[in-house]
């Protein structure tokens, strides 16, 4: 506490954003706070009127807060999936992405979990849920699959952190309280790295199922009912492809914003941005298999009631949204990514925020033209997102930047410790390894 | 017991008189023009209208329709707090103050008969004193749906127990059918020979909507033949 | 340090309240089994789906406890206190 202005550390740059905040963070925060503020605002007025103030009527039930909540939690899967699967196959070039991804998953997971609630008529009978759930509707295995998600993905970034925290409290930041309570005594010693080593083994193992399963799940929503266009097994893996796509892409968006403003490019470097819209090209290579063959399997087998969904996306009111989605998910991340002269920082910071959109408008794309052509003889039902509904969507990404900001002005960004030990091991245990990779010398030949 | 419709397509005339007597019999809300052109429009009973060909042949078919009171029913299964469920004698009900209002019932049916209060249901001052003391007033934010007057049923129970019998065909009817001026649409216990559903749900000429989804409807068409 | 006491009392009373928190789900959980066998409404897919649940939050409080006394063990024995 003594010593204000802490020692020179080789990583200042991770840890200034916390220790010296600057202004235009309160500025934003301030902005974001009033959107924030409104957004509620608009929420308490849906609660007292009822949804009526929503664009959604009989038949497309639902709208803007169900899609949003796919899109969310889509997003969510950047995180600790991605995260677990490169620590998991010991990918060096992980070390300054994944507490970034991390913590995406933790806040959006949060908002996204929240829409159900957005969504109901009755939000002040959610207790029904305590006392009479029914554990055989998909909404609550939902329920389930994203409270395990949001704690695993929670515990999968706090442990990880630990270190962090501890260099934080050693360096006397303030508030001191808070790094000394999370740090949990970390003192760096070889038992606790150990320790937390095990923990982390762990954890990767057990996340990756979780993930998968909730975005699983969430597509069971639509797929465990009979209706034209939902009814499909291919949905829980296109589902999980489509949330890995829409998260790879938040990440590099995420990647490219703080490079930018905390002069990270020492730290992300070319070779990341790289390597991860490379799998982003793959991802997007990816969804398109799926999308094709979800297509078509639907247009051959030429159901009646499944052509009717199909052609109001192809060719009626949706094409617009269908084929913007088509560009934004394949055409344009192809043509961007592909090609080293365009695979550059602006390149795919286009990419990426297409594929945002692309996935948005996928899930619109997923939700309503389904619900507005029932298979009995009703006219073709309308949506119009309302003010209130545009204003929860834009209130929800409020939330994400606020909380993002928030951690980043507490905790940094990227795991310190994990680029220390990046510098003083990697070298030497990717040579083993790679040693351990070749083949083994000739034994020598007994002489008969 | 498994009660049952059977709507005679041969002769309905599609003049909608059971579509206003649900409407009065179940309080159901009447909104505002601006909301019905939004898709918000409340009918328990609704009549379809299925166009038939090209011009110079061109057919209107139209058909009333009542909830389908699945056997197999795909919105009770998705229901996360138990707001709907099939009661033993078959019927499809909705639990009003039960409800969470998330509309999962009304994306899994697929004959789309749910309605949505979307706002407080609001009556004319006239209208509120012709309000059926019988059924329930939905608050905002729940699910409804035709069920087979169920109100009804609980009457006819009473007044057969008071005389001390059981129940006997015709005790217990819908407010359409009772109302349809034509007399297609007919209500009973289709398990129970002597009521007049039962020989009629097994007409050559009876069929359900979108039967090889294997929902089990108990509401039968009789076909038109032409 | 009177405050260090502090500190120490929060961090243990937090790791209880994540047991609580998740003991909270399984009891939860627990429940919708027991109303579904009462009901007899569906409990088959109410058992499959607390078998998978009950077993991964447990596992989540686990690990937590396990670094929380494994950091506390591994602390270089404590001279300064």
């Amino acid at each position: 506490m003594e010593k204000a202005p802490a020692a020179p550390h080789p990583d200042y740059d991770l840890l200034r954003p916390i220790e010296n905040p600057g202004k235009s963070f309160y500025y934003i925060v301030a902005v974001l706070l009033v959107i924030i503020l409104y957004t509620g605002y608009v929420y308490i007025r849906q609660v007292y009127y009822g949804l009526g103030v929503t664009g959604m009527a009989q038949p497309v039930t639902w709208g803007f807060y169900i899609i949003n909540f796919v899109f969310f939690i889509g997003i969510s899967h950047a995180g600790t999936l991605i995260s677990a699967i490169l620590r998991l196959s010991k990918a060096e070039w992980r070390r300054p992405i994944t507490r970034m991804a991390e913590v995406i998953t933790a806040i959006v997971l949060a908002i996204g979990g929240l829409h159900p609630i957005l969504d109901l008529g009755r939000p002040d009978r959610m207790t029904h849920l305590f006392y009479n759930g029914r554990l055989q509707s998909p909404l609550l295995w939902d329920i389930v699959s994203i409270t395990a998600y949001f704690t695993a993905s929670t515990v999968y970034l706090y442990i990880p952190m630990i270190p962090d925290i501890a260099i934080l409290r050693d360096r006397g930041v303030k508030p001191r309280w808070l790094y000394e309570f999370l740090s949990w005594g970390w003192q760096g010693t070889e038992q606790q790295h150990k320790v937390l080593d095990r923990a982390m083994n762990i954890l990767m193992v057990v996340v990756i199922p979780i993930a998968v399963s909730v975005h699983t799940i969430i597509s069971y929503i639509f797929a465990m009912t009979v209706q034209p266009g939902w009814h499909s097994t291919i949905f829980g893996p296109y589902f999980v492809v489509g949330a890995i796509f829409s998260g790879i892409a938040a990440i590099l968006v995420l990647m490219i914003v703080f490079r930018k403003i905390f002069h990270l490019e020492r730290y992300l470097k070319l070779i990341h941005f790289n390597y991860l819209s490379v799998l982003l090209l793959v991802m997007s290579l990816l969804w398109f298999y799926f999308t094709f063959s979800e297509y078509l399997t639907g247009y051959y087998g030429h159901e009646p009631n499944e052509m009717r969904v199909f052609w109001y996306k192809f060719s009626g009111a949706f094409a617009p949204y269908f084929w913007t989605m088509v560009t934004c998910n394949f055409l344009l991340p192809l043509i961007l990514l592909s090609n080293r002269k365009t695979r550059t920082i602006p390149g795919i910071l286009i990419a990426s925020i297409s594929v945002i959109i692309g996935m948005w408008l996928e899930r619109l794309i997923i939700v309503v033209p389904s619900l507005a052509n029932p298979r009995l003889s009703y006219p073709t039902g309308i949506y119009i997102p309302s003010h209130t509904e545009w204003m929860l969507f834009l209130g929800g990404v409020s939330v994400f930047i606020l909380g993002y900001m928030m951690f980043a002005r507490f905790f940094p960004v990227i795991s310190v410790w994990e680029i220390q030990e990046g510098r003083q091991e990697s070298a030497k245990t990717v040579t083993e390894r790679i040693t351990s990779y070749m083949p083994d010398p000739e034994p020598p030949l007994a002489k008969g | 017991m498994k009660w049952g419709m059977v709507i005679d397509l041969q002769k309905c005339t599609g003049c909608g008189e059971c579509v206003a007597a649900c409407k009065l019999e179940n309080n159901v809300a009447i909104v505002e023009p601006k909301e019905s052109e939004m898709g918000r429009t409340m009918l328990w009973m609704d009549m379809l209208t299925v166009y038939e060909g090209e011009y110079p042949r061109l057919r209107v078919r139209q058909f009333p329709r009542p909830c389908m009171h699945c056997d197999h029913p795909p919105c009770t299964k998705v229901c996360p707090v138990r707001a709907t469920y099939k009661n033993e004698e078959g019927i499809v009900t909705q639990i009003y103050p039960q409800c969470i209002g998330c509309r999962y019932c009304m994306a899994a049916c697929p004959y789309t008969v749910k309605s949505f209060n979307w706002y407080k249901p609001e009556w004319a001052p006239g209208i509120r004193e012709t309000a059926n003391p019988d059924v329930s007033v939905r608050p905002v934010g729940v699910v409804e749906k035709c069920t087979f007057c169920v109100h009804r049923l609980q009457k006819a129970k009473e007044q057969a127990k008071s005389e001390g019998r059981n129940l006997r065909d015709g005790d217990f009817q819908t407010a359409c059918a009772e109302s349809c001026p034509a007399g297609a649409i007919v209500f009973g216990d289709l398990e129970n020979t002597s009521h007049r559903v039962n020989p009629l749900s097994r007409s050559p000429r009876a069929t359900r909507l979108l039967e090889d989804l294997g929902t089990e409807p108990k509401v039968i068409y009789l076909k038109e033949v032409d | 340090m009177m405050n260090n006491k502090l500190i120490d009392r929060l961090q243990i009373l937090s790791i209880s309240l994540i047991w609580l928190l998740f003991t909270g789900i399984a009891v939860w959980i627990l429940n919708l089994i027991k109303e579904s066998l009462r009901l007899h409404d569906a409990p088959d897919a109410s058992l499959g789906i607390s078998l998978v649940a009950i077993p991964v939050f447990f596992t989540l409080s686990s690990v937590l406890t396990y670094v929380f006394i494994g950091l506390r063990k591994g602390r270089k024995k404590d001279v300064e206190s």
